[in-house]
């Protein structure tokens, strides 16, 4: 912002009308470059008022409180999305050329099968070694698969005695799996 | 006039010879050591690089401590730069982990080590010469069972094991054999065989991996793809394709002794002479007469006795000179011209020159 006081006789202050324009304020540069010719009180009052362009929308101050006040709109639309465990974005990581934290390969579902089938040589699937831990729970994950499919089939069938017995062994199965943490 | 001490720590650890598994081995005319790594990851934890500082990865260590019995504990923090380099030459820690690591576990024949928050949070490696790279792997696996049962791994039903770099995800297998292939070298193969080899996942590189340079005419053979496979695939894969190009090495080195015996006796004679007679040896230098000397002795073209292809390979590297110099006073200028006169003298020594 720059201003130059100077006399006039034929300008009157552009913002009350009245009082003679002393001064001139300009603001902005190039292609958004505004200027003014106030009277001395109505200058003093746009400092504080900090008049700037008639169209206030660049306000980064305001732009940034409205988007707070909807944090709806701020994470689906302004923020990428953000593993919640390690705070990388799809950016970073195709940055770094690496994932966070184990977390992010799901946060990233689409994204991440993606980056893996092209280095993986299209390889989507892990065929090898399970860790004995997630082998059990594995196979009660499996076990339940068939069950819940076998139980659909017999409730279609409209055999509800048998269909009791594997409804039964569902939740047998589902409670061990808790005691066990799964 | 500066006194040089670097090697203080590793020395002191006795990190500044050989590595007993490589002392015992019997030398093979084209495969070297092999190598099995692992890389493995904590759940729910951030990857090393994300890491800020090392608590979160602190009580893992102390979980993993329990079943880690007859190994040494080596602390990146408390080595110079020219202890790191050694354990790096020595091929117990990459050249990645002397920047960032945090610690490394070496087993006491230094076969096994495993590296903590290099780009993952454990890297298990075995090594070996000689030896069925199936017996590596089982090795290395029978460790990762050790330490699965004290530590929740980050495992994926459909990816695997999870890693830092997507190029590591699934079995986390790394399987490498070093192999000696001066025939094919001067037949200009090397090229054509490695395209080839990338498209099977395969991949031929310089001895201290990615981007290295190769040396001596040594490679790295390791596979490239670590998805879609089992673990005993990629192994077998491993050893077939090695088993293919130790034959084709084979096959060029009959044609280079009836095609080209005179060359051939004539840049291993040349070598021999160099190594046993220069007062000054760069590293690629040394490397390259070291490969015909061994390219001879294959031949039955030169008999040398206590000659050790690999383990001298070893001692001619920057840190194991360096440490040789550890006690003379020599001006930081003139370090490299330094190096170069002990690497000579270190030739003419074990070939019994002047």
């Amino acid at each position: 912002m720059s201003f130059s006081t100077q006399r006039s006789d034929e300008m009157k202050c552009e913002s009350c009308n009245e009082r003679e324009a002393t001064i001139h304020i300009s603001k902005g540069n190039g292609f958004e470059k505004t200027e003014k010719f106030l009277c001395e009180q109505c200058a003093n009052a746009s400092f504080e008022n900090d008049f700037s362009y008639p169209d206030d929308s660049f306000n980064i101050q305001k732009l940034l409180k409205s988007l707070s006040e909807h944090p709806s709109l701020q994470q689906t639309k302004r923020r990428p999305k953000q593993c919640a465990t390690c705070g990388s974005t799809i950016n970073t990581i195709v940055q770094m050329g690496k994932f966070g934290c184990p977390d992010c390969y799901t946060t990233f579902g689409s994204q991440a099968a993606d980056i893996i089938s092209r280095v993986q040589a299209h390889q989507s699937e892990h065929v090898g070694k399970v860790p004995v831990k997630a082998r059990a729970q594995l196979k009660t994950k499996k076990q339940l698969e068939q069950l819940k499919g076998e139980l659909a089939k017999l409730v279609e069938a409209q055999e509800f005695e048998e269909a009791a017995v594997v409804r039964d062994e569902i939740k047998a199965l589902e409670q061990a799996g808790d005691d066990d943490g799964i | 006039m500066k006194s040089r001490r670097w090697n203080r720590q590793v020395m002191m650890m006795g990190y500044d010879h050989i590595s007993p598994w490589m002392q015992e081995s019997e030398e093979l005319p084209v495969e070297m050591s092999a190598r099995v790594r692992l890389a493995r990851n904590v759940s729910h934890l951030p990857f090393p690089y994300m890491m800020k500082g090392n608590d979160a990865i602190a009580p893992v260590l102390e979980k993993l401590e329990k079943t880690l019995t007859g190994y040494r504990r080596v602390e990146m923090s408390g080595l110079q730069f020219e202890d790191k380099a050694l354990l790096v030459e020595k091929h117990l820690v990459s050249p990645l982990f002397t920047k960032q690591g945090l610690l490394s576990y070496i087993s006491e024949d230094e076969s096994v080590s495993i590296m903590v928050n290099e780009e993952d949070h454990l890297r298990i490696q075995t090594m070996g010469v000689g030896l069925p790279m199936m017996d590596l792997y089982r090795k290395a696996d029978a460790i990762d069972d050790m330490l699965e049962s004290e530590v929740d791994y980050a495992f994926d039903e459909k990816y695997g094991y999870l890693t830092a770099c997507p190029t590591n995800v699934g079995t986390g297998l790394r399987a490498s054999v070093m192999l000696h292939l001066p025939a094919l070298t001067f037949g200009s193969r090397i090229q054509p065989l490695s395209a080839n080899l990338s498209r099977f996942g395969f991949t031929l590189r310089g001895i201290y991996g990615e981007g290295s340079v190769p040396l001596g005419h040594i490679y790295q053979l390791s596979n490239q793809l670590t998805l879609g496979q089992t673990e005993e695939e990629i192994i077998n894969n491993l050893d077939e394709l090695k088993e293919r190009i130790v034959e084709e090495e084979m096959e060029m080195r009959s044609w280079l002794e009836s095609e080209h015996l005179l060359e051939v006796k004539d840049s291993v004679y040349r070598s021999y002479g160099l190594l046993k007679h220069a007062y000054r040896m760069p590293l690629k230098e040394a490397a390259k007469c070291l490969s015909d000397l061994k390219l001879g002795t294959d031949l039955n073209l030169i008999e040398l006795e206590g000659f050790q292809f690999q383990k001298w390979i070893q001692l001619i590297q920057p840190a194991f000179i360096k440490m040789r110099l550890n006690e003379k006073d020599i001006e930081i200028t003139s370090l490299e011209h330094a190096v170069e006169e002990e690497r000579a003298a270190l030739m003419r020594q074990l070939l019994g020159g002047e």
